[in-house]
Parts: C-alpha cells; structure tokens; sequence
C-alpha cells in the first residue's frame, strides 16, 4: 500500500466513523515502516479537519463528529505508541487553553482542543471559568509558546484583554503567543487588544497555532 | 477612486471601494449558493443590491406600495428590558401601536420559555386579557422552547451536552427524545392557555437553539395545537440557517431534521401547521455587511420561492445580515430591510 493510498484510507475511516478500519490501518501502516507522524498529520487529522468543516456547513452532525474523534483517537493511540517507542515524540509547541473567567461555554473550546492535538501540539486544557491569573500561572508553569482563550459572551470577551494587559504588566507579554475566539470574537477585536491570533473556528484555530509555531 | 462607507458584521464602520463591494456581494452569494446547493443571485441582483448598498443616504426604505408587515420577536423585552426604558409590558405593546406604528406585537415574558411559563400561567393570562381590552393590533405570545432547560441541573434529564463528548452517543440521544416528551407537553399547554385568554396567534421563537430534537418537539407542539384550535395563527421562528444536529437522526414528515437549511425548514414548519415562518441567516461578525446582506438575499429568496406561507425574515442583532452590536445601525438595517423585501421578496420582517 503506497504513502498516498494511506492518507487516503485514513481520511476515510474518519469521515466514515469507521473505527475497527481505522485501527487496522494504523497497524498496517506501521508493520510497512511508514512514518507515524506523517501518517496522523496527512491521514487521519486531515480526515478530521475535512469533518470539522462539513460540520460547520449542517452536512455531518454532532455524534458524528463525536465518534470521528473516538476513532481518531483510536488510531492515533496506535501510532503514538510507536511514536514514543521510537523516541521520535517531538510536539510541535504547547498550548495552555482555557475559557475565560465568567464563561461557562465550552464545546466549542473541547472541539479545538481535539483538533490541535491531532497536530501534534501539546495541549493543556483547563476548562471554563478559568481566572486570568490561573491561565497565567499554568503557562509558566508548562513553559507554554501560545495561550488560547475563548469567550462565548459579550460580557466575558473583556478578560482576553484583562489577559493581554496582565502579561504586559507583568513584563511576560514577549514570553507567549496569545489566541482568541468565541462567537463575539473577531479579528478586529484581536487587534485591538493585541492579541497575536484570531481564529473563527476550530479548524482555524489548528491553522493559526501552526503559523504561531512556524510549523505548518 | 470613490469609497463608501459599509460596516462589518460587529459592527464596526468601514470604507470599501465599488469593486471591494461587488467582489464580496458575489462571494457572498456563491457562499449560500454552495452552502444551501441553491442558485446563486443573478447579476441584475447583484447590481440592485450594490445599488442599495452605496446610496449615500443614511437610511433607505421600500417604494410606496411595497411596505410589509412586522411581527416581533422577545416583544415585550426590547423597550422594557434591553433598552432600560422604565414601562410595563402593556405601555410596551402602547407605544408599539401608537408611536411606532407596528402591525402586530409580543407579549413576553423576561423568563421566555415555555417551561418557565407554566408556573405563572395565571398572570399571563391576565396580562394577555388586559393588553387585549386596550389594542387593536393582533397580539401574540411567544416565548422559546429552550430544550437545553429539561436537563439537570434545571430539569430532570441527563444533559446530552455532557453526555457527547463523553462520546456517550446513544444516551444523549435518548436524553433528548425524553426531553421533547416534557417540552411539547409544556409548549401546547402555555400555547392553549394563552390562545384560550385572547392570544391572537403564539410566537414559537428561536427555534432548534438547542439543536434538531428542539425542532421536533416545536413541530409537533405545533401539530397538536393546530389539531386543536385550526384556526390559531401560527409564527414559527428559527434560531439559525441550518438546524444543528445535536441527535442527528430526528425526522418530521420523513425528512431528517438535522442540516436542514431555511428553505427546507419552511416546508416542514408549513406541513406542521405553522402559519408564518421565521426565516433566519446568521450574521458573519467579521465579514462586511455586503458579503453578509447578499448571503442572506440569497437563503431568503430561495426561502420565500419554496414558501406556501408568509416568510417573516428575522432582522435583529446578528441575524439578517445586521450587524452583531446591542444597538443595530440604522444605515445597516434600513438596507437589508430594503433588499429583503425587494429582492429576496420577504412577506414581512
């Protein structure tokens, strides 16, 4: 089976929720020496992206994107052990991700954190209502490259500028990239309060973390 | 090179060139073209929407002749709540017929869902009597189905919400379909109470918000009240352009619900019994106005061809191509007013 027709079959399992299939070809393409790493990016993350975006157009539904992410799972499982076997595990970069304090919208938030994850990218999640301060503490303490927030309200929207104006006060705004989205969110808004990033949708959201990482 | 001043869908002033303008007003289109596998808006279209789009002056309006109806929507709360204006519901509905000149109005509740209604059924349908003895207009009453208020911790089912991404498909499926079961029973009993107290006609509002299984439990609420009381007038209004998939395998007269965009969502509101229906297009905050207001000229127009019944469009803050601020610009709403009626030949707003 050639690297191509991998790819292929990979997109397909997931867009098909086809778990059983999805887990064979991670085998499969292991025992013929493929690239693990090459295998979930141009496979099955591509097969999850192509799913985010019908999803976003009302032409795949919410199971479905649920049980492609189970059998994303499933696969990358799979391959991440072979990763870590190898000593090949290299994240691209790390992200502290959390919706902001006062906001208690997050299934937007969860789609994106299962998304930049399938691209390699170290995530830590620490929910909704998180505090400016906590989101702060966290990305020391990880030694994150890029902080996402997400809002849902008008009202919440104003702690991704508290965010910016922390870390500026605190002489830590050149230590991260910072990213925002939630429905009131734009790329205006990004601007104005200095935000490096603003993603519309999860899909972009990957899009954007790998530009901030100079890894796409 | 002239410009002209537009906005974007948050709101925010902008200047665009004409050929900015037309360059969006076509990938706008093409966008709901694509989307709803629907035909694009034709170039003499395009031409009349750039045409309303760059008058100079600050608002526009229909020819003389052309004037439509309005209902509301969250009636009773605009003046009262959302613009602070210190008055009750009745002087609300007042100032409506007297000083704005609206054809119909809502009364509505601050807690507008039909769960919440139950409880203090009795003093709305005092109201409903008192408002009646006073107006003219016909009045409706409307609220939200609002399935997502049957879940724990606010009603006694599991929240499929939790439930999916715990990839717990199956239970969040039946958690939904058990909560239509509360919810059609509380939306047909509020409906009849008020329709039994003067209600000219019940405002079912934002539809699908909590996904497709919120969309069946309306229709069928509207089925049994149309069973009911036939003669009952009907406003059935979505919540968004495509009905969201939160079961995705939820089906009214042998159509999945689940992807369903506003002129397929007409159809099934018609077979149920609904009498007006509330078309809805979500507003892109970060796209102009242009690309927004042809988008949405395009969904209604092919909304209002497969219609039976009157389309009433929503044209409030972030839907209709209006731009997402508490207060919608009056340059912008005037215009999408404008081209809805005009080319994408909505019975009313």
């Amino acid at each position: 089976m050639s690297i191509e027709d991998i790819f292929l079959e990979a997109r397909e399992t997931i867009l098909q929720c086809d778990q059983e299939r999805a887990v064979r070809l991670a085998e499969r393409a292991l025992a013929e020496g493929y690239d693990p790493v090459e295998v979930i990016s141009s496979g099955f993350s591509y097969g999850i992206r192509q799913m985010g975006e019908l999803f976003g157009r009302g032409e795949v539904f919410l199971p479905q994107l649920i049980m492609s992410s189970e059998v994303m799972k499933a696969a990358v499982q799979i391959l991440d052990a072979a990763i870590i076997q190898g000593e090949t595990t290299q994240y691209k970069g790390t992200i502290v991700i959390a919706t902001v304090e006062g906001d208690v919208h997050d299934i937007g938030k969860g789609i994106v954190v299962s998304l930049l994850k399938t691209q390699g990218i170290q995530v830590y999640d620490m929910g909704r209502d998180v505090s400016t301060v906590k989101i702060i503490e966290k990305a020391l303490e990880v030694k994150a490259d890029i902080i996402g927030t997400s809002a849902l309200l008008t009202t919440t929207l104003m702690s991704q500028k508290k965010l910016e104006d922390e870390l500026r006060k605190n002489g830590l705004r050149d230590q991260f990239k910072t990213m925002v989205g939630g429905a009131p969110a734009t790329q205006r808004w990004a601007d104005r309060i200095g935000a490096d990033a603003y993603a519309e949708d999860a899909a972009e959201a990957v899009t954007k973390a790998l530009l901030l990482l100079n890894r796409t | 090179m002239s410009e002209f001043y537009t906005r974007y869908g948050d709101g925010s002033p902008t200047r665009v060139s004409a050929d900015e303008m037309r360059r969006d007003l076509e990938v706008g289109t093409n966008d709901a073209a694509d989307r709803g596998k629907i035909p694009a808006l034709s170039q003499s279209e395009l031409d009349h929407l750039f045409d309303i789009c760059t008058r100079p002056d600050k608002t526009v309006s229909v020819e003389r002749g052309n004037e439509v109806v309005v209902t509301f929507d969250a009636g009773t709360l605009k003046l009262p709540i959302r613009a602070g204006v210190p008055m009750d519901r009745s002087s609300a509905i007042l100032t409506h017929e007297r000083a704005f000149c609206s054809d119909t109005m809502e009364l509505a509740h601050v807690d507008y869902s039909y769960k919440q209604l139950k409880a203090i059924i009795h003093e709305e349908t005092a109201a409903m009597e008192h408002v009646q003895l006073n107006t003219i207009i016909p009045i409706f009453y409307g609220a939200m189905p609002n399935l997502g208020l049957y879940t724990k911790p606010d009603g006694p089912i599991e929240n499929w919400s939790e439930l999916l991404p715990l990839a717990k498909i199956s239970e969040a499926k039946a958690a939904q379909e058990e909560a239509m079961e509360h919810a059609i029973k509380d939306m047909v009993y509020v409906a009849s109470r008020m329709y039994e107290a003067g209600a000219d006609g019940i405002n079912f509002d934002t539809v699908g918000a909590s996904g497709d299984a919120d969309v069946l439990a309306s229709l069928k609420a509207v089925e049994i009240l149309k069973n009911k009381y036939p003669d009952i007038a009907i406003e059935f209004g979505m919540s968004g352009e495509f009905i969201l998939g939160m079961h995705g395998d939820l089906f009214f007269d042998g159509k999945r619900l689940a992807g369903l965009y506003p002129h397929q969502q007409v159809k099934v509101a018609e077979k149920a019994g609904a009498t007006i229906f509330g078309a809805v297009i979500n507003t892109n905050s970060s796209r102009t106005f242009a690309w927004n207001l042809a988008r949405t000229v395009t969904f209604v127009k092919a909304c209002t061809e497969a219609a039976s019944i009157p389309v009433h469009v929503n044209v409030g803050m972030g839907v209709g191509a209006i731009p997402n601020s508490n207060t919608p610009a009056v340059d912008a709403v005037s215009r999408a007013d404008k081209a809805l009626v005009e080319i994408g030949k909505a019975d009313g707003l």
